[in-house]
């Protein structure tokens, strides 16, 4: 998929960035290091009309809005053996109810992919553009990929909460997006809250009034979320389950970089949207039998998607070496032969634009890399959660 | 810690209530300015100018802080004069505001400074632009104004010297120059009615830039970004073994930093002061060979280390609001460097983004 509107850059800044990027270790345009995030400033809770709400903004005014809101809504009933008919909704089934819940623990529980509504919006795009359905399709894709999210929204048998999350990108897109993107619903997630139910079983959902006892949609750990220093410490992490986040990573030469900005982005070999979420301590002992002897540094990763991102290095043009530059001296009457000849053979300084696909080994080490235990992902949750809490 | 994550700090001081506001603007006599920024109170004039004196620096400088938005009255009082980026409507003395900005007057001058605006070109301007399109006869360039600027072919120095004859050939083969995307210095050489530029890079201080980095610092007003100076381009020698390092602050707002790089015939030049007088003709038929490359020369690792710390400078000066010339690049570049040999990681850390930014601007803002 295409990454993001033409980048103009010049054959020779091309080659320069390539250049800087692929050393050991990379120097970055903005002297990040590899793995570290451009500065953000975040908030959470700003809009007052809804359930959950961030704001995410980088230091060049990139800005992001997210709001999710919640609504009660039926659940289409399919005929076959758990349809649920009023009559044994009321209070006269209660009695089974209660059994079927003790029996069957939250086994009863089910989502649907179309309870949650995601509109991405970007200034500058219609949003039927396809960058933008594009963005909103893996920033949903990510949410709904493991069918535990859906669940969440889950009331009785007869009704579901609908969340309506509205993404907004507030400045022009000065680079890809997706990252900001992502990180801001997650925040907005993180600090979404549903009102408390107060009725029971299937009966019509009746709620709290009080909005100071809604529970978190993504319950918070009771002291360690408060403190990110505190959870890195504490080795097993009793963090529970936290919305996904896509994070965009890239690879030059030998170097994985992420976070990319535009201009990193535009020399990229490989892009790739890589969808994590931390897993709640009791899937860590479904799962992971086998690395239970480990020692636990970080919450157990699970990959929820990847997509490939056509970086825009494959659309730029390639430099022209002096040996075949006109201006430069070279002959006017070279033939078409030999300026080919120019072009597929590698000259130092001169911009090459990447040909072919992703390497499997660029691609493993990528998600590998991702998905390290303790590494880059399991650091930006924490922070995540601190600049939630905090 | 690969995210840092800051908590949002009000950018200005909060608005200060109304009735404070127009109590100061009250005791203000008219000769000094004072104006109803609420646009609902009239302006007195009746007051003693000792008193209006000593209030006038306390109404100015809470007027610094106050942002006024497009649309907004700033006063109905017929005595004051509408200045830039501010409009009357028709049959009406309001003066309105058409930007958002800080408001400033001038004796009975009211004008409403941009906080951020596009670059109005002048002649003369150095420019830092890119090429976006390719037509017949000329090229037009992204200068960061509201249109873009046209580079006349005939406007560049063909390679093979100063009395070397445009002809069709140059025409078919205008690519060959500038492509799109290619980045440029020039210099404003004229402009249209409607605010457009034409450019001109005859001269062997302008052309095509390559090995270095590109940075936008677009947007004047507000405090920060590039301010028309003496010199916009300069070299400087770099700490830690990064050799000579060019610098061109675009009046514009673009900005690019490269190694520098001695042609062959300069080098030639100084060695031999003979040969040196005999190159003054025909100079520009010697470099121009190398003005239309876009193959880079080989650049060290310090080379580009230092590079992307000045990067990362000018960055950070524009970030927190200071002015972006050769003094404060400078002054910034060395405290980066000092700031560096202090680090946890080295001298080998140019990270200059966030809480460090801060800390540089501290510094320079003291120093």
């Amino acid at each position: 998929m295409a990454s993001s509107q033409h980048v103009l850059l010049s054959p020779a800044e091309l080659a320069y960035l390539h250049a800087s990027l692929s050393l050991t270790p990379p120097i970055r345009p903005d002297g990040r290091s590899p793995t570290q995030f451009r500065p953000l400033v975040a908030e959470t809770g700003i809009l007052p009309g809804t359930n959950g709400s961030a704001r995410i903004c980088f230091a060049d005014g990139t800005e992001a809005i997210v709001g999710v809101k919640a609504e009660v809504e039926r659940t289409a009933q399919r005929p076959g053996e758990e349809t649920v008919f009023l009559e044994e909704g009321g209070a006269g089934g209660d009695g089974d109810d209660e059994e079927e819940e003790a029996g069957q623990g939250l086994d009863k529980r089910k989502g649907d992919a179309s309870w949650v509504e995601m509109t991405v919006e970007i200034p500058g795009l219609r949003d039927d553009d396809s960058g933008t359905a594009f963005l909103a399709a893996m920033l949903s894709e990510a949410l709904l990929a493991d069918g535990e999210f859906a669940k969440r929204l889950w009331i009785n048998r007869r009704f579901h909460w609908k969340l309506y999350l509205d993404i907004i990108l507030i400045s022009p897109p000065l680079s890809y997006p997706l990252p900001l993107l992502s990180l801001t619903t997650h925040l907005a997630l993180l600090s979404t809250r549903l009102p408390r139910l107060k009725s029971e079983g299937d009966e019509d959902p009746f709620f709290d009034d009080d909005w100071a006892a809604a529970p978190y949609l993504f319950p918070r750990t009771t002291s360690s979320s408060s403190t990110p220093s505190s959870t890195t410490t504490k080795s097993p992490t009793p963090a529970a389950t936290r919305p996904p986040i896509t994070l965009l990573v890239m690879a030059v030469g030998n170097n994985i970089i992420f976070d990319p900005s535009k201009e990193e982005l535009a020399v990229a070999d490989v892009a790739l949207a890589v969808s994590v979420t931390g897993l709640s301590p009791s899937h860590e002992t479904e799962t992971g039998g086998g690395t239970a002897g480990e020692k636990q540094t970080g919450r157990n990763l699970r990959l929820l998607s990847i997509r490939t991102i056509d970086p825009p290095s494959r659309l730029t043009a390639p430099g022209v070496a002096n040996a075949a530059n006109t201006a430069y001296g070279a002959s006017n009457g070279t033939s078409n032969g030999t300026q080919k000849m120019a072009e597929a053979e590698a000259v130092e300084g001169v911009w090459r634009p990447p040909r072919g696909g992703a390497k499997r080994m660029v691609l493993g080490a990528l998600v590998q890399k991702v998905l390290e235990r303790g590494g880059v992902v399991d650091e930006v949750l924490d922070a995540l959660e601190g600049a939630d809490s905090g | 810690m690969p995210i840092t994550i800051l908590a949002p700090r009000p950018s200005r001081p909060t608005r200060k209530h109304p009735q404070e506001d127009a109590s100061v603007t009250s005791d203000t006599d008219s000769e000094a300015g004072g104006v109803d920024l609420d646009g609902d109170l009239p302006m007195t004039t009746t007051r003693p100018s000792k008193r209006a004196r000593l209030n006038t620096t306390t109404t100015q400088s809470t007027a610094a802080f106050e942002i006024v938005t497009p649309g907004e009255i700033i006063t109905d009082d017929p005595q004051w004069m509408r200045g830039h980026g501010t409009y009357v409507t028709p049959s009406t003395t309001a003066i309105t505001s058409s930007v958002a900005g800080t408001m400033t007057r001038t004796n009975k001058l009211l004008s409403v400074r941009p906080l951020r605006a596009r670059y109005t070109p002048e002649v003369g301007d150095l420019v830092v632009g890119r090429i976006v399109e390719v037509q017949a006869k000329r090229w037009r360039v992204d200068v960061g104004s509201t249109q873009l600027a046209s580079l006349p072919l005939s406007a560049i120095n063909l390679p093979g010297g100063i009395l070397r004859k445009r002809t069709e050939t140059d025409e078919l083969q205008i690519r060959t120059f500038f492509a799109e995307g290619d980045l440029l210095v020039a210099e404003v050489q004229q402009l249209f009615a409607d605010g457009g530029a034409v450019l001109h890079t005859r001269s062997l201080k302008y052309g095509k830039l390559r090995n270095g980095v590109f940075v936008a610092v677009s947007g004047t007003g507000g405090g920060g970004g590039v301010v028309r100076s003496r010199r916009q381009v300069w070299t400087m020698e770099a700490a830690n073994g990064g050799g000579l390092v060019d610098v061109v602050l675009g009046v514009n707002g673009y900005v690019w930093i490269s190694k520098h790089v001695e042609t062959p015939e300069a080098g030639a030049d100084s060695s031999s002061s003979s040969k040196a007088a005999a190159g003054i003709t025909n100079m520009e038929e010697s470099v121009s060979t190398t003005m239309y490359s876009s193959q880079n020369d080989r650049i060290e690792v310090e080379a580009m280390r230092e590079i992307a710390r000045l990067r990362g400078v000018v960055t950070a000066l524009v970030e927190n609001g200071l002015r972006v010339d050769e003094d404060m690049v400078v002054r910034g570049y060395h405290e980066a460097v000092e700031m560096a040999m202090v680090s946890a990681e080295g001298p080998d850390d140019i990270y200059l983004g966030g809480e460090r930014g801060q800390q540089l601007a501290a510094a320079l803002r003291g120093a």
